[in-house]
């Protein structure tokens, strides 16, 4: 079954820059935000979520973008 | 507009490097970063042996060096150690003595990437910081690159552009090379530089799963009596991240006790690509060098002295290459992931292939041992691997 498209966020606090998400990323070039880690604002259509497996200190959620607008998953 | 013979994106180790032997054959030489201090934010635990700097010609200084390393401590699971210390295994050539020299250092990688970002201006190299590349299109035989320098729009003209921007590298997506990297062929790393935690001048590393599965466990001399210990994990072997492990190894581990004063400095993480390098690692008017090019040694996860040699090797074949009028298409540009084979390549694809061998295991227990076999054959003075 083909996951419904996402969107990220980054808890700042959190973050500590290492680029990993961007690294582990299947999409193409430029899904980035200006802060070096996965893009936080365009939805992600693939949705594999390695990113947020692969993150040293777990500082990237997800929102799931439903036909009823956004439904809010905090874990994973 | 103006015209660069080359125009290298990302001033580490790999990018600087390049841009230095670039310059010093009379190329005319671009290098961006994006970043308003290299280096920043650490990413890295600054290990590199002296020779990698000597045979890249980078001088010995003070500006960088942060420890002077004599050897490696390799511990198994339970903390049995191999100890390979080249001060009482090599004394005529290893040691603090005015005649002997250290095996090798670890440098602040922030002070080291500006260092080296010096010596290509010196060389002749122009470097614009707080300079983003936005992407490239063909115009005739050349490329135009586009660039956000301090939130203004600038392009440039080149003939070649070097990707050197690292793990994350966008360069090599734009010219649509297969750049992804495998879920279980990267290590998410964490790392703290400590107080109150003593050190001797030996790289250690602690390998077993339960510390570091995937991976191993560090603990690297830092300078001003500091330590930084870290780890890095493939996150298909585990169920939990690498700050997790970090601070299962620092309570729970055989170095518990040493680790209990221990007082968190600075936090720094960063991704390790242990895979293959890339099987394309060039295509029209452009070449990728360094991580993004993933030339990264599979075994130790090292990624300084590969990213030197790559720019060394990259810097003098652009020479020969833009002195010969050759058209810059991918055909022509090949013949630098030749020479990089011939030099280093083939050898990174045989330590990938051990890599490969020993993670491939299902035993826990066998693995383990491989692994810790492998690291202290590796790093003793009579490997069968030639150190790269």
């Amino acid at each position: 079954m083909k996951s419904l498209p996402v969107i990220f966020s980054i808890s700042w606090n959190a973050c500590i820059k290492c680029g990993v998400c961007v690294a582990i990323c299947p999409q193409d070039a430029g899904f980035i935000s200006d802060f070096d880690t996965i893009a936080v604002q365009t939805p992600c259509d693939i949705a594999c979520m390695i990113c947020e497996e692969i993150c040293p200190v777990t500082a990237i959620t997800h929102e799931i973008i439903g036909t009823n607008g956004l439904m809010r998953v905090d874990e994973g | 507009m103006e015209y660069f013979d080359i125009t290298i994106i990302g001033s580490g180790p790999a990018g600087a490097t390049t841009a230095r032997f670039a310059a010093q054959h009379g190329l005319k030489v671009l290098l961006l970063d994006k970043r308003q201090e290299l280096g920043a934010p650490v990413q890295c635990s600054g290990a590199v042996s002296r020779h990698a700097l000597l045979d890249n010609e980078v001088s010995i200084s003070d500006e960088f060096i942060q420890e002077a390393i004599y050897g490696f401590s390799i511990f198994d699971t339970q903390g049995a150690c191999s100890k390979i210390d080249y001060r009482d295994l090599k004394p005529d050539t290893y040691g603090p003595g005015p005649e002997q020299t250290p095996l090798g250092y670890v440098v602040d990688r922030r002070r080291f990437d500006r260092y080296l970002m010096t010596l290509a201006e010196r060389a002749g190299t122009q470097v614009i910081l707080k300079a983003e590349a936005k992407g490239y299109e063909r115009e005739g035989a050349d490329v135009i690159v586009k660039i956000k320098h301090f939130n203004e729009d600038v392009q440039v003209r080149t003939k070649i552009i070097v990707g050197a921007d690292g793990l994350q590298s966008q360069v090599g997506k734009w010219a649509g090379l297969q750049t992804h990297l495998k879920f279980t062929e990267l290590a998410s790393c964490l790392q703290f530089v400590v107080d109150q935690v003593a050190a001797d001048g030996l790289l250690e590393i602690v390998t077993g799963h339960q510390w570091a599965p995937g991976g191993y466990a560090w603990v690297f001399p830092k300078g001003h009596g500091y330590v930084e210990i870290g780890l890095g994990v493939i996150c298909s072997m585990t169920e939990f991240n690498a700050r997790w492990h970090l601070d299962h190894f620092l309570k729970r581990s055989f170095f518990k006790e040493r680790f209990r004063d221990a007082r968190i400095l600075e936090v720094q993480g960063g991704g390790v690509p242990l895979s293959h390098p890339l099987r394309t690692q060039y295509a029209d008017n452009m070449i990728l060098v360094g991580d993004a090019a993933r030339h990264v040694n599979p075994i130790t996860g090292g990624g300084i002295h590969t990213a030197l040699s790559s720019g060394k090797i990259a810097g003098e074949f652009l020479s020969g290459f833009i002195a010969s009028g050759q058209v810059p298409n991918a055909q022509n540009l090949s013949t630098q992931q030749d020479l990089w084979m011939a030099a280093l390549g083939r050898k990174m694809w045989e330590l990938y292939e051990i890599k490969a061998q020993i993670f491939r295991m299902k035993n826990i227990e066998q693995r383990d041992e491989a692994l810790f076999k492998t690291m202290a054959e590796y790093f003793s003075p009579n490997s069968p691997f030639k150190k790269i």
